[in-house]
């Protein structure tokens, strides 16, 4: 067995560290930094999935907000019907999964741009389906009143449980989001996103794999979905409109694509940020949007790049091959 | 991956202890008074008028002594017309020790963010109009308008003596509010007689209606009831007039409003509108002294939103101050089936009652824009 190198210990006392720090940062808050921190989790979440998508294996999609719809419908219907969020999660995720998959076939014929326009034409039909199918859905009135988790003991009802309810899903999504980036499945993606051509070549099934990017980058959508319908309690189509799949976009950007701790700072970036300038009153979003203009600016590789590369320049140590060290572009 | 992971989490770390920082002292010899509205996004039309509407009102209130003999404070906080921000905020307004939320006037919020006032038995007093939000049994929801349940049929008459309609057509938006208007304007006329000849739904910020026009046109409906926000009823009306659409635009309370008014110019000319309120009533002495002074302060004509936010705030104090302590049940008792006369209650500038649902009833106006302003036609009685 391979031992631990100093890096490796490094690494395992900051995530530790920093899961404390979770667990302990909402204690003796008010509610509504609670739901703020809240919204940060389950959106980092969806940005997961979009990483995966975009940052891991290269394909840009602008429809990561319709499989959020997607999971939030699903779960909101299922646990106004009596089931338990349990048991609606499944489904959930499973017709996120599949709905992902008959997209992604025909749409990965094509990419770059041209895949972000007909992911983009996605998220505007499952917008007008969600809006125009008032049987199902209650079109533009939403629905509302969605219990939260109850697992006997422990209730999700008060915005504490439910904050660390969330932190506890959070937590299981990125550890599997870990496996999967580490295993053939990630190694492939990432040979994909560099050179599809070579990948090809080296017998990488390029079409199935990207399939399989897509499709799972849907399920952490349609995760983050499934707990915005507890966390809201009320959905309507207008939350899931291409505005929001363009912000799960910039927190995977100013994030750090392709970085597996991008989504967080990314998310923390676009939910957190704002909320802390708003201090400044009349002139918070103008703030926020010339930051976001600044970081885009200095640091395209996101937020996370910013250490590595100021570290690289005060203190040389080892060369790193730039394709790999870098995310992936936006090209 | 590279080396810097533990570079990458204090990154992290400190992006998340900052919100941790957050969070205010309050005073215990004032109140406070929660403005949650649409200071940004497309609501900001409506919402950034109901602020200073409200606003106005505090620095009246203050002036008259406070709510409860204490100032009055109103901390502002923009939605940025996000339903989920606008749930966050009143969240943060409870948090922060506010008795009262005033806001939100898209309905879509509304809906989302009265759920976290009513558990938390706080007071709101919204400028929305969609039906729905009176009906969910919430007893701190109170309208400073009527819904549109109420204002649509009061425009039944209109259509069928004034105008002696026999068919007509309807153009709105198709949101919350537009949706909520259209279905009620729909059933009133199935009632009265009238055939819906052409229903054109729109999308919000929607900004070529070419399309619509020319189909309302091709329809040659008697007149139109065109229930749109601000920015698309002023689009709306453009097309209109370059389309020359031949027949009476009637709308509810958005179609004739100052803002519509300046976006849409000289289109404008000739429309009619129901207003619950509006700020041309200056036969009412409350509305003329109310429009003066929002003048004087913010050197622009006052919108329906504006004495919409005024009323909320003074109806606030009215009520506390009756209550005689802040107490979120004992206000809702109070509330559910009152009626303040403008006698007694100058600043509610109209007789005004709410019922036990939390709806409001009160005169209101027909109005025509004529000449780049709205006058008033007729009155229409409380219903």
């Amino acid at each position: 067995m391979r031992g631990l190198s100093v890096r490796d210990v490094w690494r395992s006392v900051a995530i530790a560290l920093l899961l404390v720090a979770a667990i302990l940062l909402p204690i003796g808050q008010k509610n509504y930094i609670i739901y703020v921190l809240t919204s940060w989790l389950i959106f980092t979440i969806a940005a997961m999935g979009l990483n995966l998508t975009l940052g891991y294996a290269g394909q840009i999609s602008l429809a990561q907000a319709s499989f959020m719809a997607i999971g939030a419908y699903v779960t909101a219907l299922l646990t106004l019907a009596g089931w338990h969020w349990l048991a609606a999660l499944p489904p959930a995720l499973i017709i996120s999964f599949v709905v992902g998959l008959i997209l992604g076939y025909p749409a990965l014929r094509v990419k770059g741009h041209f895949l972000a326009f007909v992911t983009l034409a996605f998220n505007t039909l499952v917008f007008l389906v969600l809006r125009n199918e008032d049987w199902l859905t209650g079109g533009t009135y939403g629905l509302s009143g969605m219990p939260r988790p109850d697992f006997g003991l422990f209730s999700t009802d008060k915005h504490l449980p439910f904050y660390y309810f969330t932190l506890g899903i959070t937590v299981i999504a990125a550890l599997a989001l870990w496996g999967i980036v580490r295993s053939p499945w990630g190694r492939a993606f990432k040979a994909l996103r560099e050179n599809p051509v070579r990948a090809e070549s080296l017998g990488v099934d390029t079409r199935r794999v990207t399939l399989l990017a897509f499709a799972i980058g849907s399920v952490y959508g349609g995760l983050a979905g499934a707990l915005i319908t507890p966390l809201v309690q009320f959905i309507e189509p207008g939350s899931f409109g291409l505005a929001h799949s363009l912000r799960i976009l910039l927190m995977v950007v100013v994030g750090g694509a392709g970085y597996f701790f991008g989504p967080f700072i990314g998310a923390a970036v676009v939910i957190l940020l704002p909320e802390v300038l708003r201090f400044t009153e009349g002139y918070y979003l103008i703030i926020y949007s010339a930051l976001v203009i600044v970081m885009l600016v200095f640091v395209p590789s996101g937020l996370i790049g910013v250490w590595g590369r100021l570290k690289a320049k005060v203190w040389p140590k080892q060369q790193v091959r730039t394709d790999m060290a870098e995310g992936a572009g936006l090209q | 991956m590279t080396r810097s992971h533990r570079y990458r989490s204090l990154l992290l770390a400190v992006s998340i202890a900052v919100p941790a920082a957050l969070g205010t002292a309050q005073a215990a010899d004032t109140v406070k008074l929660g403005l949650v509205a649409e200071l940004s996004g497309a609501g900001a039309p409506a919402g950034t008028n109901w602020r200073d509407g409200a606003k106005l009102a505090v620095a009246e209130v203050n002036a008259a002594g406070g709510i409860l003999g204490k100032k009055v404070e109103m901390p502002e906080y923009d939605t940025q017309t996000d339903p989920q921000v606008s749930r966050a905020l009143v969240q943060k307004a409870i948090d922060e020790g506010v008795i009262a939320i005033i806001g939100t006037v898209y309905s879509g919020s509304t809906m989302v963010n009265m759920l976290v006032a009513k558990q938390n038995s706080i007071p709101q007093f919204v400028g929305s109009e969609a039906p729905a939000i009176v009906e969910k049994g919430n007893p701190f929801v109170y309208r400073t308008s009527s819904g549109a349940q109420k204002g649509v049929p009061a425009l039944t008459p209109y259509f069928k003596d004034t105008l002696k309609a026999k068919k007509v057509g309807v153009a709105w938006v198709n949101n919350e509010f537009g949706k909520g208007g259209r279905n009620v304007f729909i059933a009133e006329m199935k009632k009265a007689g009238i055939d819906v000849v052409v229903d054109a739904a729109s999308e919000q910020a929607q900004t070529d209606y070419a399309a619509d026009v020319a189909k309302i046109k091709s329809a040659n409906p008697d007149a139109v009831f065109v229930y749109m926000n601000q920015e698309e009823s002023a689009r709306f009306l453009i097309e209109a007039k370059k389309q020359a659409l031949p027949m009476p635009l009637v709308g509810e309370v958005t179609l004739t409003e100052a803002k519509v008014i300046e976006l849409a110019g000289n289109a404008a000319d000739g429309a009619i509108a129901h207003v619950g309120v509006t700020a041309t009533a200056t036969e009412v002495p409350g509305i003329a002294a109310f429009a003066k002074s929002f003048e004087d302060t913010f050197k622009r004509k006052p919108t329906h939103d504006a004495i919409k936010g005024y009323v909320g705030v003074w109806a606030t104090k009215y009520v506390t101050d009756k209550v005689g302590k802040v107490d979120g049940e004992a206000f809702a008792k109070t509330m559910h089936g009152l009626c303040l006369k403008a006698a007694d209650h100058p600043k509610i500038l109209l007789d005004t009652c709410w019922d036990d649902r939390g709806e409001m009833s009160r005169p209101s106006f027909m109005v025509q824009v004529k000449g780049g302003s709205p006058v008033v036609i007729g009155t229409v009685p409380a219903n």
